[in-house]
């Protein structure tokens, strides 16, 4: 523990980092929100507690503010060097490498290296005081300018404040294994409210800032929903992992292979916003027409936006020819039309209904479907597994995704809520490929090659002179033990060293399983998959065995063309 | 210029002198082994094979039944081309690094090594004649790794356990058999409570206690009693059902490479002690600063090129073994 342990006050930065490395160092999921929920009840300040709430739940900037510091890894990192006196490419690189982490190796290094060492004035920084440097990384926008912000900022921090100024400011996570889950856990505890309550908040909010302030404040039952201010999302858990019982309390919908939204709208004022609360209104102007024109009182509409076209739902891949294009001209309108399929309703003639039980809220919602013609998608009873397994087939005969199973009870909550919403998801294919390349892992990985380049082969293509081409990326799917016994391999089929990454012979076959096949004109491939992982290594296989870019075509163009039952013959949405 | 070969993990050879150095193969006469840890010792030789007392039955206790005779420290032998010296190399007990004299130079093999050494082996030493080539590790040659002094290391070894007993759970040291294990024994010697070690580890720490390198009080792991005392085994062994039958453990994973965070989750540890049983980056380039040898070959490490750019900075000569070895 530093000597500075016992001098740093609770609104200080350098207290702040502590305690997230402390939570770091702590096992076990209860014990660390002990751990942060104590710190919390020790900010006596609001505006201190909103900022160390944010800053370990949320980031930088809270996740509906829209601002982002945009700093770079390679901006840090060449300045980190800058600041040891040492060679980027030759020192910086190699110790980023071995520890998986940038923040990890500034840490480090500001550490043991005298030269960095000196530069510290030793000052600390207030929490406020580095919210306000988040702030103007903001506002300037050259890599010199954040530099010179972050360098000045650097001479006033510990190297354990400077990792956890770098993490915070990346938005990504902190790796000290608490997410934001357990920060509304903490502030639970520390504020003594039911969790559901806080999560509730959150939802409201969309900021943990302001949430901790409301619960320290006892100011909880004061939040209150607004219209066209967007609400945090519910979201589905797999079902492979976890077993349902039940199924006759659960209802079964089709999963639409679209775009989640939240829809909310009051006469003609309409307005629709993304899964991360974004407002994406101007793209989908048809959508905001259709609904202005229908004059609903004040409602906001959970569901899913599609190409609809020639009386069926159309796949993804026509999609993603809407998706951020902020004014799509009237030529793309006409070529892929869209439309919005409801599956919830949060809010209706001045009520909020989050805590109502789904049934209640499909009830409205179908009542509305029948008064404003929207369209909503089929809920089926089922009783059994069986069922579940027959209306799965039919949703992909569909040409849906797969299927979601909603708990009749369930209320409307923040995030993914066990045994709530459930996802029936089928692979979308699978491919023998070739590992290409294999990359130093980061994070909880650093210090192995856990992120593999997948290729297929071109040796009987006249189109390429290699053997292989790149398909994907995969960092998932294999054991803690497979990664071992692939690492040693790796170390004997390495034909050259760039960096982190390995170029290797072509020995190891990986049979890859992905979601789905979109066209991607920047790969060498033209095409990419989307969610690959790995479903086996196989030993067995030889480079001759890995399947060709021809087979990747064809499997698109089945995929594309494969025979969608219209809206006419079984419906998965309806018009009540 | 002194010829070296190495090739891939067969150890090094001096072709020139007939010497190996951790070597398997038909073309040394003369074999010296530093260490007794197993990607040191040769698993087929030729020729004589020399190594310190404990080396030799750490050798035996590996399964190793070709001769081997013992060397003591400091002690000089002829070859037929050269003279051939051990010195403590601070690693492991009986680790040795090999000083070989000869008309094309002299050559200092550190094997692997720790200075300031561990206190668990027979010190560290340096040879007083001057070094033309040496050949160095370099296991953790990079300026993330610096090593806390070792009196704060001990203090997070009995500190840990300190904290483990009194919230009523059993401390679990992760560490390697040969070496780690023996010099936790050592630090926590004096810390009055019952340790357990798993039982290839205490097989080794009889050859310990022969060398007159008295680690305390323990006895071999058994499961039936391993609870609330301090048990020492390799990381491996934990998924192996070592101690599985003791629901409250608290883990403490002893290395250098526990210097970094990532190990944390990856081992699911509730301490990472960076412990370890080489030197620092930091140590390496003093230690080049201070012997200044004529060429510094680095080995045993995936990065040579930083060592060899503080190196340079400092004029002193250094390449890649490896490098050098395809050269010459």
């Amino acid at each position: 523990m530093p000597l500075s342990h016992t001098l740093s006050k609770p609104n200080t930065f350098r207290k702040l980092a502590e305690t997230a490395q402390a939570i770091a160092e702590t096992r076990g999921s209860n014990a660390k929100i002990a751990r942060c929920s104590q710190y919390f009840s020790t900010l006596e300040n609001d505006r201190d507690l909103d900022l160390a709430a944010c800053f370990l739940g949320e980031g930088a900037f809270s996740d509906v503010s829209g601002k982002r510091a945009s700093v770079g890894s390679r901006t840090t990192s060449t300045l980190a060097a800058d600041f040891c006196e040492i060679d980027y490419d030759l020192v910086f690189k190699p110790c980023k490498t071995a520890t998986g982490s940038a923040s990890e190796t500034i840490e480090k290094l500001f550490t043991n290296i005298q030269e960095a060492k000196d530069k510290w004035s030793g000052r600390g920084l207030s929490l406020e005081e580095v919210k306000n440097i988040y702030d103007r990384l903001y506002e300037v926008s050259s890599r010199n300018d954040k530099q010179q912000i972050l360098q000045e900022s650097w001479e006033q921090m510990t190297p354990l404040e400077v990792k956890y100024f770098i993490r915070i400011m990346g938005r990504g996570s902190l790796r000290i294994g608490f997410e934001s889950k357990s920060i509304t856990s903490a502030l639970a505890k520390a504020f003594d409210h039911p969790v559901k309550d806080i999560r509730h908040v959150h939802m409201l909010t969309g900021s943990i800032g302001k949430t901790a302030v409301m619960a320290k404040n006892n100011q909880l039952h004061e939040a209150d929903f607004q219209l066209f201010q967007p609400v945090a999302f519910m979201l589905a858990s797999p079902v492979e992992s976890r077993s349902v019982e039940d199924f006759e309390a659960y209802v079964a919908e089709e999963k639409f292979d679209g775009m989640r939204c939240q829809l909310h709208a009051k006469g003609d004022e309409v307005k629709i916003f993304s899964r991360d609360l974004n407002d994406i209104s101007g793209s989908f102007p048809e959508i905001i027409k259709e609904f202005a024109a229908k004059e609903l009182p004040g409602t906001v509409l959970d569901g899913e936006i599609c190409v609809y076209k020639e009386d069926t739902i159309q796949p993804f891949q026509l999609l993603q020819q809407r998706m951020g294009v902020k004014k799509p001209s009237k030529k793309i309108q006409k070529e892929y039309p869209v439309a919005l399929i409801s599956f919830d309703v949060l809010y209706h003639n001045e009520e909020t209904l989050f805590a109502k039980p789904l049934t209640e809220r499909r009830k409205l919602l179908n009542e509305l479907s029948g008064e404003y013609q929207l369209p909503v998608t089929i809920q089926k009873a089922i009783t059994a597994e069986e069922d579940v397994d027959v209306l799965f087939k039919q949703a992909l005969e569909h040409g849906n995704e797969g299927l979601m199973l909603k708990h009749k009870h369930s209320a409307y909550e923040y995030g993914q809520r066990k045994k709530s919403w459930l996802k029936v998801k089928q692979p979308g294919g699978s491919l023998d490929t070739i590992m290409m390349y294999a990359h130093a892992g980061s994070g909880k990985r650093g210090g192995t090659y856990s992120d593999f380049t997948l290729g297929v082969s071109v040796r009987e293509d006249e189109r390429y002179e290699e053997e292989f081409i790149p398909i994907g990326k995969a960092y998932g799917g294999y054991t803690d033990d497979e990664l071992k016994k692939l690492n040693a391999r790796i170390k004997e089929i390495t034909a050259e060293k760039y960096g982190p990454t390995l170029g290797l012979y072509p020995d190891i076959v990986i049979e890859l399983e992905f979601d789905d096949i979109q066209v991607n004109k920047r790969t060498k491939a033209n095409y990419t998959l989307r969610f690959p992982r790995f479903k086996a290594i196989r030993w067995d296989l030889s480079p001759d065995d890995v399947d060709t870019l021809k087979d990747v075509e064809r499997l698109f163009e089945e995929k594309l063309n494969q025979e969608r039952l219209g809206q006419a013959q079984n419906p998965s949405f309806e018009v009540k | 210029m002194l010829k070296i070969t190495k090739t891939g993990n067969h150890g090094i050879l001096l072709p020139d002198l007939g010497i190996g150095l951790d070597y398997s193969g038909p073309d040394a006469h003369f074999n010296f082994v530093s260490h007794g840890h197993a990607d040191h010792i040769p698993w087929k030789v030729s020729g004589k094979v020399y190594a310190t007392e404990p080396t030799k039955k750490f050798m035996r206790l590996r399964g190793k039944s070709y001769p081997v005779e013992s060397l003591d420290f400091g002690i000089p032998i002829q070859t037929t081309d050269a003279t051939v010296t051990l010195y403590p190399a601070g690693h492991i007990l009986g680790s040795a690094m090999v000083f070989v004299e000869s008309e094309e130079g002299n050559l200092l093999y550190t094997g692997d090594y720790r200075t300031p050494p561990s206190p668990a082996t027979e010190g560290f030493e340096l040879p007083v004649k001057p070094v033309d080539y040496f050949i160095t590790e370099a296991t953790f040659s990079l300026p993330v790794y610096k090593w806390a002094p070792h009196n704060q290391l001990q203090d997070q070894v009995t500190g840990f356990v300190k904290e483990a007993l009194e919230a009523d759970a059993t401390p679990v040291f992760l560490a390697y058999n040969l070496g780690k294990a023996q010099e936790l024994l050592y630090l926590m010697k004096d810390y009055d409570h019952p340790k357990q070690i798993h039982g290839a580890g205490y097989k080794l720490c009889q050859v310990y206690e022969d060398s007159g390198m008295s680690l305390g009080d323990y006895e071999t792991y058994d499961r039936e009693s391993c609870e609330g005392k301090i048990l020492i085994c390799p990381s491996s062994a934990l998924s192996n059902g070592f101690a599985s039958n003791v629901r409250k453990k608290k883990i403490a994973y002893c290395s250098g490479w526990a210097a970094m965070e990532a190990r944390r989750s990856q081992l699911t540890v509730d301490k990472l002690i960076p412990l370890s049983d080489h030197l620092d980056f930091f140590e390496l380039i003093r230690l080049c600063e201070n012997l200044q040898p004529r060429k510094v070959l680095i080995t045993h490490t995936p990065n040579p090129n930083v060592v060899q750019h503080y190196l340079t900075q400092r004029n002193i000569d250094a390449i890649s073994l490896e490098a050098y070895a395809e050269a010459s």
